[in-house]
């Protein structure tokens, strides 16, 4: 579980704030999707729960402290940066200390591991994801992080990413936190939606967020 | 060539220079820092300039001069997180005010020809003794910390959630930047030292290979840049900076032409 009290957070450690006296509880084994407009703080709020940003008010507590993370498309992920699909996982594997992690099971799980010689920089968008899914699930976490999983792939491998995101969810019972800029693919895949709008939140199970949605309300209504 | 002391001497610190400014230039690539080394390369020239003025050994002051240089670029990159590029030049422009300060006041000026364009001559024994030190421990450094500065280049938010101390690495980065360009200055010249960094793995990054491979052909091609370069400059008589960043091209243009005539 997953449990922010009265967290508030700036860049400049100092008000105005830009989540203000946030209050939110995400329960064990949900697939929470967090939607919302750009610039609504949505990537903030991972980083905070991630642990790379701190919170200038109040607290996250988290009952693990095993969490993987796939960050948004990184900048390293050109055809000339020489790294391969083996490699970066080692490197993963490495900072976990973790001998015991075997890389080419992890590239089972996401179907590639007939790619862990490839230049990582050569795979299409979605390989490249399911690739940074298989490090985030090395030192089995409790809790998967993922920032804009389908952004830059196509229709097929967003298929393949999402399937294996829900059968983590359902038959590995881990935890899923996803940011979605699709409505419909987080409506399609999760058991919770996080909306937030201009720094405040709500959290809605997938009926709820439904109602809300067909009902046409702002965040100041359901508040 | 190699019964003369100073070639020796000179080979012995290019052998170093060779395998370390390669391993620090792959990652300096990588994170698009590649200016660091002109910048840092002109504090060491501040460095040299005050060694000569206050007459200690020029490579020690330039390698503690360059480190505070290295120091306050880390501090300053917080404060201009998009623009980083600026903190270069603000360092560049302090490291030529001090240098162009005391070379112009006429305490400085002798030898500073061979710290501007290199010199196999003017390496002496405790010149080797230095380099061989802090070679060695930055060398050391830097194999400690691989796998951190890997995770860092390639995933500097993923590393952050690993606990790795991205802050603490990136000073520690950019001290052994400093260290390897102030030993290397002697050899390579300050005009040319940031070849040695960047075109060895511009070449190695032709052969499109995995992350050690590429580490480890750099440091090849560095050698072969050096190590013939030195041994050019002897024979031709001209100075080691300018003939091995010569070299360097060469080899970067044949590796090129190599590589296209193959992948046809």
């Amino acid at each position: 579980m997953i449990n922010i009290k009265n967290l508030s957070f700036s860049y400049s450690n100092k008000p105005p704030y830009i989540l203000n006296n946030i209050n939110l509880t995400i329960p064990d084994g949900a697939y929470l999707s967090i939607v919302g407009e750009n610039g609504s703080c949505k990537t903030t709020l991972i980083k905070l729960i991630l642990g790379i940003l701190k919170p200038n008010l109040g607290s996250i507590e988290i009952n693990s402290n095993k969490i993987g993370y796939v960050p948004q498309r990184l900048d390293s992920f050109n055809s000339q940066f020489p790294i391969t699909v083996k490699e970066v996982l080692s490197c993963h594997k490495k900072s976990l200390k973790n001998k015991d992690i075997n890389i080419l099971e992890m590239l089972k799980i996401v179907n590639m591991q007939e790619y862990k010689n490839q230049l990582l920089g050569m795979l299409s968008g979605g390989q490249q994801q399911r690739v940074l899914i298989a490090r985030a699930l090395m030192g089995n976490p409790d809790i998967i992080i993922l920032d804009e999983p389908s952004t830059g792939v196509d229709e097929v491998n967003q298929k393949e990413i999402y399937s294996i995101l829900k059968r983590l969810n359902k038959e590995n019972k881990k935890t899923i936190i996803s940011i979605e800029h699709n409505i419909n693919i987080a409506l399609e895949n999760s058991t919770h939606i996080l909306r937030i709008d201009n720094g405040k939140l709500k959290l809605f199970t997938v009926d709820e967020y439904k109602k809300f949605r067909n009902n046409n309300l702002d965040l100041d209504n359901v508040i | 060539m190699f019964q003369l002391d100073f070639m020796q001497n000179a080979f012995i610190a290019g052998l170093i220079i060779s395998i370390l400014c390669p391993f620090i230039g792959l990652f300096l690539v990588l994170r698009r820092y590649s200016t660091i080394g002109d910048t840092l390369s002109h504090s060491s020239f501040a460095g040299v300039a005050i060694g000569l003025v206050i007459g200690i050994n020029p490579i020690l002051s330039a390698f503690l001069f360059t480190t505070i240089c290295a120091i306050i670029i880390e501090f300053l990159r917080g404060y201009y997180k998009k623009y980083a590029e600026l903190v270069m030049s603000i360092v560049l422009t302090l490291s030529l005010g001090i240098a162009i300060l005391l070379i112009s006041s006429g305490k400085a000026s002798t030898k500073v020809n061979s710290y501007l364009f290199g010199s196999i001559l003017t390496v002496s024994s405790e010149d080797i003794k230095l380099i061989l030190i802090v070679g060695l421990i930055s060398l050391f450094v830097l194999i400690f910390l691989y796998n951190k500065l890997l995770y860092i280049t390639f995933d500097e938010e993923g590393a952050k959630t690993t606990n790795i101390n991205v802050r603490l690495i990136n000073y520690v980065f950019t001290i052994l930047v400093g260290a390897t360009i102030s030993m290397s200055i002697r050899v390579m010249g300050l005009l040319v030292i940031s070849s040695i960094m960047i075109v060895p793995v511009a070449t190695a990054m032709q052969l499109k290979k995995g992350f050690k491979s590429t580490l480890i052909y750099s440091i090849l091609f560095g050698m072969i840049d050096i190590l013939l370069g030195l041994s050019l400059s002897y024979y031709i008589d001209s100075a080691p900076g300018g003939t091995i960043a010569i070299t360097s091209i060469i080899t970067l243009c044949m590796v090129i032409i190599i590589n296209k005539f193959l992948n046809k």
